[in-house]
């Protein structure tokens, strides 16, 4: 280690070796501790040694060495001390700023001329108007000069201003008699001269949030959303009467759908991210930091959330079931999870609080819990507990929430995309959307098929819960789009699935436990076979052959049944 | 620009008629309400389309008749180009086209060349000269000069410009002008304009962004070009684009006699369209039959719809409304920036800018 800091180099190394030896041998030292500079020098190497041992033992030493302080005081210096040299470089960091943005600073580090970006983030196809939404994405404040259409000048109206500082936004109106269906070049010219441009395929009028365009978005939105999920839902009778090996062939089936509608969301994102998205922005970075977030916000939530109605056993019925009426927004979603989980975690009579006084029962209970689901051997048969309502019913909400946020993106592109002209909204495609959705609505009650009863009304919950944020979505995305907006929400829908399915297979890789528990007979040759979906599982029976097939059979044809209807989109 | 948006509502419509209008409070973004002449304009068009300059005229001692210009190139200016936009322009005399410079054939011409640019320049001229006065293989580097001199010959209209390679570079950022020479015996009178069709590529991107006649897009839209009806307009018109290959002329309801580089008398057709390539130029001439405002534009639309559109507004000759022009006096000049005479010929009397040619100098 290199000890050459702020001092003298020969004084500090001799000085250094000296301090070591002292120190370790506790005699005196050559300087005396109280001199100012064997102090420093010492706090020096101890915060830089990385040998914790040493730091520790020379610590001791050291304060022997200083001998009349008393231990209290001297860690607080020492704290003191760690503080200050952890922000020691924040100031020296802080003063480089302060030089380079100094003129002589400036002097020294122009070596390029900035050079200005626009992004024209939008355009609107209005009566006898275009409007292009642009933004200053580059380094610099930036004027506006001109605007053209079809790279030809055109006389235009700028607002709020034609100056716009980093990151400013400003909307380009342009008076111009343009015709439907065809496509359109916008550019905008800086007072450099330098041209920005985006183009739209096919010009159409941008919708105007009256109450036609909001109902005709609503009814997209119920006949791609809605309907679909709750068509998917009425295969929860037939999903009461399958047996084991379907039931797991079911789950992963909604784990492949799943799968297949995160990557679809996380590409799709990227997609929005690469083509409409200011590079400023670094969106495609933006959306493993959602998802992931996402993924693990949700995962926190949900596991805290179910461990405590777990521990309780008996959860609350008699709260109303406000929060299933109110559609569900990606924004709330995290709390919302939170809050139907509480009010709808339903089945037991007995009614419980949810005040969390005592949270070391709580912990043991958890604990306790947690063996028993993990050891004790009981059969898919007999899981008529609380228990085993509420966790299926907790996952097919986790489902439906994801598919939810799902939905609320995909209904996002559909507003976008009639926004920005590039589909053309056929009947075709509505069927196709409705064709792919109504898997969905086969994903939500798979988890419910081995439960206990369910009523109607909370099934009906669900669905809308799936299906009712495709109509926000529209809304949003036809009348307020913005690209970022879209890649945050499609990354939080991705993150959202990712973890249902994560909580998917957990569920499974249990019930399949279970399973396998009541028949003790080992197989290697299917472990290998089966290891990689059900990664806890270790013993596997005979019973298990059927059912390592079916879950893999039913994760990949979840895959093909989503690619195959998505091709009607 | 900006200073606008202090005040409350502006109206905005297209920059040519049919154009919806809409009110605004913020900026209004367009290239003809704001006209391109602010301080930083790269040229003055009104002044600049009637602007000859006749040079220092001494007269040799074996009678020949010596006309000395003073030309200084630059390539640092950042001078605006059209309403807002600014570029590195780089110009003789600093504008863009550079002057006119204006003599009888037969006389001697003398250019002072300096060179106050960083990058080495000259001038070529088109016409007939030695080859050391070409401009082509001595290159004047920075702070440096060099004197030009030559016998005005032929008569005709030509270009001249920075032979520095890379071409393309150098007369793109517009270091170009013209140069006429009268022939000995004066055509008629007429009222007599230079249009010197040229582009910018602000955007660096070799496709121009801006297509303009004598230097500012749309400039005679809204400061049209003043002609006495039945009057003779003569068009010194040279084409000094870059990238695009070809240019055009189009005069609206009329047509003109055209003299391809202007080195013969009679008209080649009677045409209302003229096309040129880079470097190409001639000599329009025409008659308004009725008064008000015509167009005149690049038949290739898109230059015209990026700037290469202007207006002559016919007036009655009886009503002439004098434009800029009442300065006749003819002053002896140098050719030097911000001491260039504004000489005009666009009242309606006998002096034609032959006989001004002569006399004055």
């Amino acid at each position: 280690m290199n000890y050459k800091i702020n001092i003298d180099s020969k004084d500090v190394e001799v000085d250094k070796d000296q301090a070591k030896e002292e120190n370790h041998k506790d005699t005196k030292p050559l300087r005396s501790p109280s001199d100012p500079l064997v102090k420093v020098h010492n706090s020096i190497s101890d915060s830089l040694k990385d040998n914790y041992h040493s730091l520790d033992s020379r610590r001791e030493a050291n304060t022997n060495n200083i001998g009349s302080v008393v231990q209290k005081p001297h860690s607080y210096k020492k704290r003191f001390l760690s503080i200050f040299l952890a922000i020691i470089p924040l100031i020296v960091l802080g003063a480089m700023i302060y030089f380079l943005t100094s003129p002589y600073g400036q002097n020294i580090i122009s070596t390029g001329i900035p050079l200005p970006e626009i992004t024209i983030e939008k355009i609107e196809f209005h009566n006898n108007q275009i409007i292009a939404f642009i933004r200053n994405t580059g380094p610099e404040e930036v004027t506006i000069s001109q605007a053209d259409v079809n790279d030809r000048i055109h006389s235009a109206a700028i607002e709020p201003s034609q100056t716009l500082s980093r990151l400013g936004e400003a909307r380009v109106i342009i008076p111009f008699l343009w015709n439907p269906a065809e496509p359109y070049e916008v550019g905008i010219t800086t007072s450099d001269g330098t041209r920005f441009s985006n183009t739209v395929e096919a010009a159409a009028p941008t919708p105007i949030p009256n109450i036609n365009q909001v109902t005709l978005f609503a009814v997209l939105g119920i006949f791609v959303g809605v309907i679909p999920v709750l068509i998917g839902l009425a295969w929860y009778p037939f999903m009461r009467k399958i047996t084991k090996n379907q039931y797991n062939f079911f789950l992963s089936l909604t784990a492949g759908l799943l799968i297949f509608l995160g990557i679809e969301a996380f590409l799709e994102s990227n997609e929005i991210a690469a083509v409409n998205l200011a590079p400023v922005f670094n969106g495609q970075m933006l959306i493993p930091v959602v998802i992931i977030s996402t993924f693990l916000g949700l995962y926190f939530i949900s596991e805290y959330f179910i461990k405590k109605a777990e521990s309780k056993q008996s959860p609350n019925v008699t709260s109303s079931s406000n929060s299933f009426e109110n559609p569900q927004t990606a924004a709330a979603a995290a709390t919302k999870d939170v809050n139907i989980y509480k009010n709808h975690v339903p089945v037991s009579t007995q009614g419980s609080n949810y005040s969390p006084h005592d949270k070391d029962d709580n912990r043991k209970l958890v604990s306790k819990t947690f063996k028993d689901n993990g050891t004790s051997p009981r059969s898919l048969n007999t899981i008529q507990t609380n228990n085993d309502i509420l966790k299926p019913l907790a996952i097919s909400l986790m489902v439906a929430i994801g598919i939810g946020l799902h939905n609320f993106g995909e209904g996002l592109a559909i507003g976008a995309a009639v926004l920005l002209g590039e589909v053309a909204l056929s009947t075709f495609l509505i069927i196709g959307f409705t064709i792919h959705n109504t898997t969905e609505g086969l994903a939500i009650v798979a988890p419910l098929a081995k439960a206990g009863k369910l009523m109607i009304k909370r099934l009906i919950m669900l669905g809308l819960i799936a299906g009712i944020p495709t109509i926000i979505g529209t809304w949003i995305g036809g009348f307020i789009y913005s690209p970022l907006a879209s890649v945050i929400f499609l990354a939080i829908g991705a993150g959202a699935i990712f973890q249902v399915v994560y909580a998917l297979i957990v569920w499974m890789s249990k019930s399949f436990k279970q399973t396998s528990q009541k028949q003790v007979v080992l197989t290697s040759k299917e472990e290998m076979q089966n290891t990689n979906v059900v990664q806890t599982n270790q013993k596997l029976t005979n019973i298990s052959t059927n059912s390592g097939l079916s879950i893999i059979a039913g994760f990949i044809l979840g895959m093909l049944i989503m690619y195959l209807t998505g091709l009607f989109v | 620009m900006a200073k606008n948006s202090s005040q409350e509502q502006k109206a905005v419509g297209g920059h040519t008629p049919g154009y919806p209008v809409i009110k605004t409070n913020g900026d209004v973004l367009d290239p003809i309400t704001i006209a391109g002449n602010s301080e930083n304009a790269v040229v003055d068009p009104v002044k600049y389309l009637r602007d000859f300059n006749y040079g220092h005229v001494t007269t040799l001692p074996n009678g020949t008749t010596l006309r000395e210009y003073t030309i200084i190139a630059d390539d640092s200016e950042i001078k605006e180009v059209s309403p807002g936009v600014f570029y590195n322009v780089w110009t003789f005399n600093g504008t863009i086209p550079g002057p006119t410079i204006r003599a009888t054939e037969g006389d001697t011409i003398k250019i002072n060349f300096i060179n106050n640019g960083s990058k080495p320049h000259s001038i070529h001229t088109h016409g007939i000269h030695p080859a050391e006065m070409d401009g082509v293989f001595d290159m004047i580097g920075s702070k440096g000069k060099f004197t030009y001199e030559f016998k005005a010959e032929p008569f005709g209209v030509f270009p001249y410009h920075c032979h520095m390679t890379p071409l393309e570079e150098h007369i793109t950022h517009g270091l170009y002008g013209v140069m006429i020479i009268d022939p000995k015996v004066p055509r008629p009178p007429a009222d007599e304009m230079v249009m010197v069709m040229n582009g910018y590529d602000t955007d660096f991107d070799t496709e121009n962004n801006f297509y303009t006649v004598n230097g500012i897009p749309y400039y005679y839209m809204h400061n049209p070009v003043q002609i006495n009806k039945n009057e003779l307009v003569r068009v010194y018109l040279v084409n000094m684009l870059e990238f695009d290959p070809i240019n055009n002329f189009h005069l609206h309801a009329n047509l003109f006699d055209y003299y391809p580089s202007g080195t013969s008398k009679i008209p080649v057709e009677l045409n209302d369209i003229v096309t040129m390539s880079q470097g190409e130029r001639g000599i329009l001439e025409f008659k308004y039959k009725y008064p008000g405002s015509y167009m005149f534009h690049a038949h290739k639309t898109e230059f015209a719809e990026k700037g290469w559109m202007g207006i002559f507004q016919v007036v009655n000759s009886d009503s002439n409304i004098g434009d800029q022009s009442s300065s006749t006096t003819q002053q002896k000049s140098e050719l030097l920036p911000n001491n260039s005479t504004s000489h005009n010929n666009n009242n309606n009397s006998s002096s034609s800018s032959i006989s001004n040619a002569n006399r004055g100098i």
